[in-house]
């Protein structure tokens, strides 16, 4: 069990993505599914920022200004691993954009059949 | 869940991920970017081009709106 | 100067251009086509150029805004990469040429934001097939999967739906694409392709690579539209417009297998690949299932695109099944096989947009006479036909006969089987076109008219020519398979 309580952040980002990926694929409802998309993307960027967290008392990734201006050699351990916080952004972006074209699309489907549910569209387009 | 087996533990500062490319990001930084924020150091200059994509991912989400959510008619009136 | 930074410009000069194309349409909305054309002939002059470099001096190193790899992000260039950089921008100029007629009739209001959007989709595959780093692979595979569904949301009726549907199963694969992108990262510390392929041998025992390499695998398979995973792909290629279609059923898929081929061969060695992990047995029988089953349901669609997109799936089956085979000559074939497709399925969707924009229609069974009516369009039409059942000296022959050659040589004759099932499929599919286009039925609708059936014309110009260069294109490749493989694609294949 010892590996379990060791990495239990990474089991609570599994649960959490199979909510949303339930939600995706189970739900009829649009916007159902577009939130359990969100979600979803979201445990991904909560296990990469995880992934940065360095024990031992490391601070964020800013540079305090006696470091900053090369006073004395940088200690790699006090501060958070950057990387990952940076891909990140770009993913949660990118999510958002996801999340805007779906959003339009429903507004699209909402306009001509003025129902959000899957299969009555699927009706009225049949 | 078969993969956290071999994954490292949380917060382990010997861990790949923070041994191989970050450390140089951290040291060399403030030297070669002016620019105390580490993260903005790495997203703004090392990593710059993935910047340009988010924000062409924007500007491409924001053209996709407009194409889909125009009304017939409106681009008429606004016009001239 | 520009020689050198032509790597950086194939990309730069079609994003800046999408950008600028909403300005120059508020300005003169009949400049925007012509800025278009002029966007993607510059992408065009570059991307030769570079393939001429790579041919002449090896794999090209760029590094971008220049800090070095691994810190920095880098694009390598080898000949893989270099083909598929002239096939993207090429075919993405013939469509920009062929879409003016079919935009004005579907899209009449909104004609400048979709040429942005194609130019961003166009940046986005290119990117996606430039880069030498996993994550910024990720960023433009979102910007042309983001430009896809937009574009594809424009069509007629059932398109939004379609679109939506994309949208869940796309991202879905992007976000696994991600994680596999993540646990390497966990395990490595880097993000770069060719540093990745340095670290990771020393850790193919640990199971997070395992994992990682699975997520990688469904996430491709799901933009590649691979057995079961197809599910998207007929909706959405069938109601998207013309231009929209043409533009992506080529491409699309076909980068899906290319990333494939880099992560499997680029970052994991191929002796991961092959030896220690069964994939490529996955593989193949996941191609075999999709040849069988993309003929079996393109029999039995009355539409015509509907049919098309069928046998977009089929192809997709050939070329996973050629790397499945994994000896060399499979993987010549499979990667021949992408090119030929890319020029094969334009030629198709070229012929359907023309149709559609001529007959208003695209049931099968109102295709009558259309030999008499429109020339042109189906000597084009039975051009790229005959290349899809695989006659020489057409293209399509050349890579059929080296997926058989290799999968002979591998002994397995499953899939000999299948592609020689999924060829005569194929005839029988574009004989009932031919069939019914070229006799005189007259029973297709009520109270059709002689007048109207002579109302029907040859294409417009501007639509026809770029059918047919891809025609020519065909044949020329066919005729020319040696030395493109001697030259380009001999060295693109992974040591196996």
């Amino acid at each position: 069990m010892d590996f379990i309580i060791a990495k239990y952040n990474y089991w609570i980002y599994i649960i959490l993505m199979m909510v949303g990926f339930y939600a995706m694929i189970a739900k009829t409802n649009l916007i159902k599914k577009i939130i359990g998309m969100n979600i979803f993307q979201t445990a991904i960027i909560l296990f990469f920022v995880s992934i940065a967290y360095k024990k031992g008392g490391a601070t964020l990734p800013i540079l305090t200004s006696a470091d900053a201006h090369g006073e004395h050699a940088i200690q790699v351990a006090q501060y958070l691993n950057p990387l990952p916080h940076v891909l990140m952004l770009t993913a949660i972006v990118v999510s958002i954009a996801t999340l805007g074209v779906a959003l339009a699309i429903a507004i699209m489907m909402y306009r001509k059949y003025n129902t959000l549910e899957e299969d009555e569209i699927l009706k009225a387009i049949k | 869940m078969y993969g956290t087996i071999d994954m490292p533990d949380w917060g382990d500062p010997n861990s790949p991920a923070s041994i191989h490319v970050s450390p140089q990001y951290i040291t060399n930084a403030a030297t070669e970017t002016a620019t105390p924020n580490l993260v903005t150091a790495v997203l703004a200059d090392y990593r710059g081009y993935d910047t340009l994509g988010e924000t062409v991912v924007i500007f491409t989400a924001g053209m996709a709106c407009i194409l889909l959510l125009r009304r017939r008619g409106e681009g008429k009136k606004t016009r001239r | 100067m520009i020689i050198e930074q032509a790597p950086a410009l194939i990309v730069i000069i079609v994003l800046m251009s999408a950008v600028a194309t909403p300005l120059i349409g508020w300005l003169r909305k009949d400049l925007c086509y012509f800025w278009v054309i002029l966007a993607l002939l510059a992408s065009t002059l570059c991307s030769v150029s570079v393939l001429n470099t790579v041919m002449h001096e090896g794999v090209i190193h760029y590094s971008m805004g220049g800090w070095l790899p691994p810190w920095g992000i880098e694009y390598v260039i080898d000949h893989l990469n270099a083909m598929m950089l002239v096939l993207i921008t090429g075919t993405s100029l013939l469509v920009a040429i062929y879409s003016r007629r079919s935009l004005e009739a579907e899209l009449p209001d909104r004609t400048v934001y979709f040429y942005t959007l194609f130019l961003l989709q166009v940046t986005g595959f290119l990117g996606i097939v430039i880069t030498g780093d996993v994550f910024n692979l990720f960023v433009f595979l979102e910007i042309a999967s983001l430009s896809g569904y937009a574009l594809i949301a424009t069509g007629e009726e059932g398109a939004p739906l379609a679109a939506f549907r994309y949208i869940i199963l796309g991202t879905i694969g992007a976000c696994f694409y991600l994680l596999g992108v993540g646990y390497l990262y966990m395990v490595t510390g880097s993000l770069n392709m060719a540093d990745l392929a340095k670290i990771l041998p020393g850790l193919y025992g640990s199971k997070v690579v395992i994992v990682a390499f699975a997520f990688f695998m469904v996430g491709i398979a799901l933009k590649m539209a691979l057995f079961p995973l197809h599910m998207w792909l007929p909706d959405a290629y069938t109601k998207a417009p013309s231009a929209a279609s043409a533009l992506i059923a080529p491409l699309m898929t076909k980068i899906a297998v290319y990333i494939m081929l880099r992560i499997m061969f680029t970052v994991f060695r191929p002796y991961f690949s092959v030896d220690l992990l069964p994939v490529t047995k996955i593989l193949l029988y996941a191609g075999i299932i999709a040849i069988f089953m993309g003929a079996v349901m393109a029999l039995a669609q009355r539409n015509f695109k509907r049919m098309l997109c069928y046998i977009v799936i089929a192809e997709v089956g050939y070329m996973v099944g050629g790397v499945g085979i994994a000896n060399a000559v499979a993987m010549k074939g499979a990667i021949l096989h992408i090119l030929n497709d890319v020029v094969m399925t334009l030629g198709l969707f070229a012929v359907a947009g023309i149709l559609a924009y001529k007959m208003k229609n695209n049931e099968i069974t109102a295709f009558d006479n259309i030999f008499k009516k429109m020339p042109f369009t189906m000597a084009a039409f039975l051009v790229v036909a005959l290349s899809v059942i695989g006659v020489p000296p057409t293209c399509g022959f050349f890579s059929k006969w080296y997926l058989i050659q290799g999968s002979v040589i591998a002994g397995n004759w499953i899939f000999v089987v299948a592609l020689l099932f999924s060829s005569l499929v194929n005839v029988v599919l574009f004989f009932r076109v031919i069939e019914i286009g070229y006799y005189d039925f007259g029973v297709s609708g009520s109270g059709h008219t002689h007048e109207d059936c002579s109302a029907v014309s040859e294409a417009p110009l501007s639509m026809l020519i770029p059918t047919f260069i891809v025609a020519a294109a065909i044949i020329l490749i066919g005729l020319y398979n040696q030395s493109i493989l001697i030259n380009i694609i001999n060295f693109a294949v992974p040591k196996l």
